[in-house]
């Protein structure tokens, strides 16, 4: 069991919550993701990790409140405690020694790609962080991310629904303008992963992307996070989740992803029918 | 020495102390052997298979007293027992049956427990028909042998989960208080056996489980129709109350490295790991959804409780046509499970025949009983998409048997041209798994075989490291339970052994 010391919600959807996990903190790294169980009934999830902090003991996870068990973990408050937090897990991706990075955040992956961002301007490169969001309401960080970043570009749906640029056309742009890019780190929903490495290839970049495929345990024993990179197959958790984009087989990955789609709804009715509740009548 | 023989000097001498005991010639006098001979072995009631389809419940619902006191009637405690010498642990069996005949259930725990510290998961899960009775000497009578196992777990059964309801207030014992620390990676059967054996030795053992709750394949793989959860928790129970501490979700590699835990005052290590790495086929649309690995398909029910979604969050994929691929039991628990989650037809396809499979005869029994239609002599050469990224069926080949293997078994020799499909909508890889790399891997140092499974020398389990010691599915590949329980003994005491010699 784990204790909840922080519980905030960013912006509309996406939640922070600050763990006390010191084991977990002691050996975390930017870009590995811990494996969360909300409670005694709960799934495993994979989730990034957003920060730590090594002397309180604590780790940091940011995410998208979507399913039953971001539900249950939104729901959370102070003080409360989820069933288990283990890891960190994963590898981190490999930095490249010089140069400057495209950092790609959306959603929930603006919160994993920090210490990214952090650990790659304190080795001494050059961050451009390209923060996508629905909309300005839906970023959060800013200010934290600009400290470690040489750059800051926004973008948003809106941008892309009405007559503004298309992020190919941004990431040429933004190519163009850092003539000097050596590789794009993307972490945020599937579709943002596959855009940005259309634009990867096109441009000619290294674009590693952070998967988020289902899985179990996490620790390599299933493979239900197999995915094809390169026409080979890997265990996500395990020899990811970094991969480069312009190589995976995004018709599996996303066929894979959606497996469990009916159950995904059904679970989250009821966590919403019984859950909430309870919650209520606590209060 | 080869794998899984005896473990201590002097064992045998013991055995022939406890026969030539009073109470022990008492009974031998009390009833004949001709007598003895007249008893029928006792059947281990059953839920019917009709009913047991439609639940998780366990199987077999063990002894009664009466049936316990018939079966013990039956063991001729004879002058050279053969059972003994077959099992890994080196239960002194006959002390044990003795003891039920005269209804010391108590004495009869104690007396498994001293080499045994999971007797009803072994009761249930231990292959005793080629192990203990095997060699039973009634066999020469022409009799089938005691039924040993259903005995064991008869006496852990009756005393365990009593046992385990006073778990609470028992006081973890301190007689390990001073002693030095030593770490137990892996819950598993082998960490369990060398975790309570070290503790019985006086030392402080953590185990560290990776995942969130222990008990390994116990937990993770083995279906609760054959190992109800509760047995399997008042067995962790057990050891915790030998002073074992158990340390869950956490990952050594990844959480802590072992030099971490060095640092951190570790003086010995054994490496009960496990065999966690499911192989696949490496068949084309073995990725589609709907194909998954035995290890997925069977944490999702049992570690996860996915059978009681949506009351557990963990969802179970649910098929119609079902299919299994492979003859160990693991293919049969997953197809048994299979079973049991409401499917139309559930099949084995197996690449030799039923002779050649590696599932335990009373397993491959259920299943059939349970309605599992079995294909022989075929291999799936590749998955059939329904267009959308799900499978819709498999594309068989039929085999022929050929000349010896390296294993001794035929080898399975494809037929050109007999290939032929079959409509699936869940198939399950049960192929079999090798050991987990995500430790073991990163030791620099650590000697692996061929199969990336941990290098040891038998006697003692030791690796190539100096004071790490290995044991179970991390050492085999993909063993017994018995097996690993075997390491983790050795182990324990080779681990003493090194320890005592570094003070010297």
């Amino acid at each position: 069991m784990n204790r909840v010391l922080v519980s905030e919600r960013l912006v509309p959807n996406v939640y922070r919550l600050v763990l006390e996990a010191p084991e977990v903190a002691v050996s975390a790294r930017a870009g590995q993701f811990l494996m969360v169980i909300p409670d005694s009934r709960g799934e495993r999830i994979p989730l990034n990790v957003a920060d730590w902090d090594r002397e309180r003991g604590t780790v940091e996870v940011v995410f998208l409140n979507l399913g039953a068990s971001t539900r249950k973990l939104a729901s959370l408050r102070e003080g409360d405690l989820v069933e288990g937090v283990a890891g960190p897990l994963g590898r981190s991706p490999d930095l490249p020694v010089s140069g400057t990075v495209l950092l790609v955040g959306g959603c929930y992956g603006i919160g994993g790609l920090y210490p990214l961002a952090r650990e790659l301007k304190e080795r001494g490169n050059r961050v451009i962080f390209l923060a996508e969001a629905r909309s300005p309401a839906f970023l959060y960080w800013v200010e934290r991310i600009k400290r470690y970043s040489d750059g800051f570009v926004e973008f948003f749906r809106q941008d892309c629904l009405e007559a503004g640029e298309e992020l190919g056309g941004l990431m040429a742009r933004i190519k163009r303008e850092q003539a000097e890019i050596s590789a794009i780190l993307v972490i945020g929903c599937s579709y943002l992963l596959f855009r940005i490495s259309e634009a990867g290839a096109r441009l000619g970049l290294k674009t590693m992307v952070n998967l988020n495929p289902i899985m179990v345990d996490g620790t390599g024993m299933c493979g239900a996070c197999r995915v094809s990179v390169g026409g080979r197959t890997f265990f996500a958790c395990v020899d990811g989740p970094w991969f480069d984009g312009r190589e995976l087989d995004w018709v599996e990955y996303f066929d894979r992803r959606k497996a469990f789609l009916r159950e995904e709804e059904k679970a989250l009715a009821r966590v919403e029918s019984e859950f909430w509740i309870k919650r209520g009548e606590r209060r | 020495m080869k794998k899984g023989e005896k473990i201590e000097p002097g064992l045998a001498a013991r055995w022939q102390a406890e026969r030539e005991k009073e109470w022990r010639k008492a009974l031998r006098r009390q009833l004949s052997v001709q007598k003895r001979l007249t008893i029928e072995r006792q059947p281990m009631p059953e839920q019917p298979p009709e009913e047991r389809i439609k639940n998780f419940r366990e199987v077999n619902l063990g002894y009664s007293f009466e049936l316990a006191m018939a079966e013990a009637r039956r063991c001729l405690d004879c002058g050279n027992p053969g059972c003994v010498s077959g099992c890994p642990v080196a239960i002194d069996i006959p002390t044990f049956i003795k003891y039920i005949e005269v209804g010391e259930l108590e004495k009869a725990l104690e007396k498994i427990r001293e080499t045994n510290s999971l007797p009803a998961i072994c009761g249930r899960v231990c292959p005793q028909e080629v192990q203990c009775e095997k060699n039973c000497n009634l066999g020469r009578a022409g009799k089938p042998p005691v039924a040993i196992g259903n005995l064991e777990r008869f006496v852990a059964d009756y005393l365990c989960l009593r046992e385990d309801r006073n778990f609470q207030e028992r006081q973890v014992n301190e007689v390990c208080a001073g002693g030095e620390k030593i770490a137990v990676i892996g819950s598993g059967p082998a960490g369990l056996t060398a975790a309570s054996d070290l503790a019985r030795l006086g030392y402080r053992v953590t185990i560290f489980e990776a995942l969130h709750l222990p008990g390994g394949v116990l937990a993770y793989g083995i279906p609760e129709f054959r190992l109800p959860r509760e047995i399997l928790q008042a067995e962790i129970n057990y050891v915790r109350s030998l002073g074992v501490e158990i340390r869950a979700n956490f990952i050594v590699g990844k959480t802590a490295s072992l030099d971490d835990l060095r640092e951190a005052g570790y003086r010995s290590f054994f490496l009960g790991t496990g065999a966690g790495l499911p192989s696949f086929m490496n068949v084309p649309g073995e990725n589609l959804t709907g194909v998954y690995s035995a290890n997925e398909y069977l944490t999702r029910v049992n570690l996860m409780k996915g059978y009681a979604f949506p009351d557990y969050d963990t969802p179970v994929p649910r098929g119609r046509r079902v299919a299994v691929i492979g003859g160990g039991n693991v293919a049969m628990d997953a197809v048994r499970t299979a079973v049991r989650l409401g499917a139309q037809i559930a099949g084995i396809f197996y690449r030799r025949t039923r002779a050649e499979m590696p599932a335990r005869a009373e397993e491959i029994k259920h299943a059939e009983e349970e309605g599992v239609k079995f294909n022989f002599l075929v291999v799936p050469v590749r998955f059939i998409d329904d267009g959308r990224g799900r499978l819709a069926g498999m594309v068989l080949q039929r085999l022929a048997l050929g000349e010896p293997d390296s294993s001794g078994r035929p080898r399975p020799v494809p037929i050109p041209g007999s290939e032929f499909e079959v409509e699936v909508d869940l198939a399950v890889v049960a192929i079999g798994q090798s050991p987990n790399p995500l430790l073991i891997k990163q030791l620099s140092g650590l000697k692996l075989g061929r199969w990336g499974n941990v290098e040891v020398d038998y006697r003692t389990m030791a690796t190539s490291l100096d004071g790490v010691y290995a044991g179970g599915d991390a050492v085999r590949g993909g063993a017994t339970v018995i097996l690993a329980m075997g390491d983790g003994r050795r182990a324990a005491l080779a681990i003493d052994n090194y320890l005592k010699n570094l003070q010297c």
